[in-house]
């Protein structure tokens, strides 16, 4: 099918890229249809990804493998709350994390109180809360990246 | 918005499957134990309104090439 994208213009995305959120994103409950849309042209998933809505082109949210810029991200939450993904004992989960780039690209945060978790084996997805006191929702990351890129590039 | 009094160990049922129960009062502090299926996500309301606020932010990120050089 044919989606309109916030950044990258028209792109042709097969029906085995769309993720359905049951429930939506948290405070944008009413869309459900989403599409990951590489910000390199090199399906790098070692960087930054848009998760493109395909019922509303405005709507796109950049997301990151918090492995990237964080060791040991484990959010806490009830299997229960992943229910709508399908059977997370045995389900192969991809979990992304979000963030807020301002104008000012070094004010840029992620968002580790409420991971997104993907379903890879059906695509199904939700965003849930973790419990984990310790993860906040505006975590500053842009010099944690830049320094991890210095050292990849020495 | 139905409003209900209560007093201390009392409890209301939402549901069939949800008990509320004022646990402690405490001048102008209220203690709930709420006892639901593991399956009703429950949040402090102020947490819940961040991720809202915090997704709907992140909607209206930028820079799109910023973020490229920022891994080259």
């Amino acid at each position: 099918m044919q989606v309109k994208t916030k950044w990258f213009g028209t792109l042709e995305i097969g029906e085995d890229k769309i993720i359905t959120f049951e429930k939506g994103l948290i405070g944008l409950g009413e869309f459900k249809k989403y599409t990951i849309v590489f910000n390199t042209e090199k399906s790098d998933t070692e960087t930054i990804m848009w998760l493109q809505s395909l019922e509303d082109e405005n709507i796109a949210i950049p997301v990151i493998n918090p492995d990237i810029f964080l060791t040991g991200y484990d959010p806490i939450v009830e299997d229960e709350l992943l229910e709508s993904v399908g059977n997370v004992k045995t389900a192969e989960l991809l979990v992304l994390v979000t963030l807020t780039v301002p104008s000012d690209i070094t004010k840029m945060t992620s968002n580790l109180k409420a991971p997104i978790i993907i379903n890879t084996d059906n695509l199904k997805a939700c965003q849930v809360i973790a419990n984990n006191q310790e993860y906040i929702v505006k975590y500053p990351i842009y010099d944690i990246i830049k320094q991890n890129s210095k050292k990849g590039g020495e | 918005m139905l409003a209900l009094s209560r007093k201390k160990d009392e409890s209301i049922i939402i549901n069939d499957d949800i008990e509320i129960t004022i646990i402690e009062v405490k001048g102008d502090q209220v203690k709930l134990g709420i006892t639901a299926p593991k399956s009703i996500p429950i949040y402090r309301k102020e947490v819940y309104i961040q991720i809202q606020e915090a997704n709907k932010e992140a909607a209206k990120s930028i820079d799109v090439k910023g973020l490229d050089n920022l891994f080259k």
